[in-house]
């Protein structure tokens, strides 16, 4: 008996490609880990993200000490004393006699300093704010933003681009069309086009909500297109004429038989987008239009490192720029992984 | 006058060329009828125009496709799907491809049910499981939940027949159901219409192979580029064909 290649065995295989696939897990876990501390920020970070103490301005990472003159002691830090040198250069030196020990699970935090002493594992921003807990607090705004918007876009895309293929004539036209409107002008451009008409007296959850609508109407367009397409070709597979002889709806149709076919395009194309999402969303919060200071993102964070004075002396302010690199890097591996994974021909070489 | 489904005159070009010419016939309820004929020589097309679903370049130039009283060239698109499934169902030849592969058998009939009736979601399965058995299927619940693939080719065939008479259709439109199943299953797909028949359903059998189509149909069509050149009763047209097309193709079978 020959065996049957079932579609069940060929999502399973696909799975099994993606984890040889080195490269691809080491950054799919180095997402769960992002999301998972996002996640837990509350828990994880010392401080809140609007928590300031001015008296720290651009105060450099503590280093937690474990050795008190050569013996083992609790965790400590060292107190932080803001002096100036010859041409009046603000310079923190370590005041040896001062130790605050670190306190853990104090508050609700897994581990934090009691005042007047501070805990600034990456350093501080210019206010005097944890650099540690506002790059997690700043992930869960931009990590969050690109997924949602990603499945707004999604659920857009799919359903035009079904539409427009399941259907053709003149609905496609018209779907078609629109999707080519949006698709002409550059996307920072239509994105500041969308954000100049959002009034500007919005607090910070609707800013939030709008800055992820207009990220979804940035990216559906492309999925749009490229699901119409697909959907062409489906739309001609027996089983659609079986469905229609026996008149299933053709809203099911299209639901149930036709955009589960594109998953595996889909799903290699939802990683790629999420991480253009978040790129877009540090690009309208580096320009001063996403997220408003003091919720921070990872954009808003990387705005403060736009003058150069400030970075010559406070390098760790570029640290949001690190965290977009990773998200993005990684995001576009998990979808390189994927989209090599559910392509058979790659699969078949790979072996 | 005692017929399900009535053909008049039925004409349908693609283009300025004639698939389907001029062609009449009935189909009374609780026969079965058979349009036989070569590659190319219209049968689906024919099957597929009752239905109206063919594909948006072919025309239906001008005919009467009256199925219970009513014109259904007539029908809102709307009417129409209702009547798809409902009232008329349809076989396909390769029962693999006529299967969403990523849904179970069960689901996949479910979904007529959804679209037809407004039963609960446990009488569908009851009426499901009926369905499956009075195909024959030796064991309806496995079936229920089988996806197309864990089925043997005739078990799908069956599986094809519960899902298009699962609505409770008048009519079954079966276009080349038998061609990809060994001999042995053939004439157990052929039984099992002829006890469809039984039941008052009529079926219209779209085949090429005329011995197999002899077994069960009432009467039968001989149709050759989209005209007929013989129609009669069964035992007529076998024993006694007039046409040399007809001839042919008794003999090819032979």
């Amino acid at each position: 008996m020959t065996k049957v290649i079932n579609s069940n065995s060929r999502t399973q295989m696909a799975f099994a490609s993606f984890r040889r696939n080195r490269m691809a897990m080491v950054c799919f876990w180095a997402l769960i880990v992002l999301y998972g501390v996002a996640i837990f920020a509350d828990f994880i970070c010392p401080y809140a993200y609007k928590d300031e103490d001015r008296n720290y301005s651009y105060c450099p990472p503590t280093a937690v000490e474990f050795l008190d003159h050569g013996r083992w002691a609790c965790p400590f830090v060292y107190k932080h004393v803001l002096t100036f040198d010859a041409i009046h250069r603000r310079i923190y030196k370590i005041d040896p006699t001062q130790k605050y020990p670190l306190c853990f699970l104090k508050g609700g935090r897994f581990c934090t300093v009691e005042a007047p002493g501070r805990l600034y594992l990456w350093g501080a921003d210019a206010r005097g704010r944890d650099l540690f807990s506002r790059i997690w607090y700043g992930a869960r705004i931009s990590l969050s933003i690109g997924l949602l918007g990603v499945a707004i876009s999604f659920i857009l895309g799919l359903l035009i681009g079904g539409i427009a293929g399941y259907y053709g004539g003149w609905i496609d036209n018209v779907l078609m069309h629109l999707c080519e409107m949006f698709m002409m002008i550059p996307g920072f451009y239509l994105m500041l086009a969308l954000r100049a008409a959002v009034p500007e007296n919005f607090n910070s959850v609707q800013v939030y909500l709008s800055v992820i609508i207009i990220l979804a109407l940035i990216g559906w367009a492309s999925l749009a297109r490229v699901i119409r397409g697909m959907t062409l070709s489906l739309r001609e597979r027996d089983y659609v004429l079986a469905a229609k002889t026996l008149g299933v709806p053709d809203f099911v149709i299209i639901i149930r038989h036709i955009l589960p076919q594109t998953i595996s395009y889909s799903m290699a194309t939802l990683m790629l987008t999420v991480s253009s999402y978040i790129l877009a969303e540090a690009g309208l919060s580096v320009v001063g239009l996403g997220i408003q200071d003091p919720i921070p993102s990872w954009g808003n964070l990387l705005s403060d490192a736009m003058e150069i004075v400030p970075v010559i002396f406070a390098p760790w302010i570029l640290l949001p720029g690190l965290f977009i690199f990773i998200a993005v890097m990684s995001f576009n591996v998990v979808g390189d992984g994927l989209r090599d994974a559910f392509d058979p021909m790659f699969r078949e070489g790979e072996s | 006058m005692n017929t399900l489904l009535s053909i008049n005159n039925l004409t349908v070009a693609v283009g300025s060329k004639m698939l389907v010419n001029q062609v009449s016939f009935d189909v009374p309820p609780g026969k079965i009828v058979a349009i036989a004929g070569g590659s190319g020589s219209g049968k689906t097309t024919i099957g597929l125009s009752i239905l109206r679903l063919l594909s948006p370049s072919l025309r239906i130039e001008q005919g009467k496709i009256i199925f219970e009283g009513k014109d259904l060239l007539g029908f809102s698109k709307e009417d129409m799907r209702q009547c798809r499934g409902a009232r008329i169902g349809m076989i396909f030849q390769e029962p693999l491809s006529a299967f969403d592969p990523l849904f179970t058998i069960g689901q996949q009939m479910d979904e007529v049910l959804e679209a037809h009736t407004k039963l609960s979601k446990q009488e569908r399965f009851k009426k499901i499981l009926e369905t499956l058995s009075e195909v024959e299927l030796p064991d309806p619940k496995r079936a229920y939940k089988s996806f197309p693939h864990q089925l043997s080719g005739g078990m799908r065939q069956r599986a094809m027949v519960a899902q298009a008479i699962v609505g409770g259709p008048s009519l079954v439109i079966a276009d080349e159901p038998t061609s990809s199943l060994d001999v042995t299953l053939q004439v157990k797909i052929m039984e099992l219409f002829r006890r469809l028949r039984q039941k008052n359903i009529s079926i219209l059998l779209i085949a090429h192979d005329l011995g197999m189509i002899s077994r069960v149909a009432d009467e039968i069509m001989v149709l050759r580029q989209g005209e007929i050149v013989e129609k009669g009763l069964t035992m007529q047209v076998i024993n006694q064909p007039r046409h040399e097309y007809t001839r042919a193709l008794l003999e090819a079978f032979q």
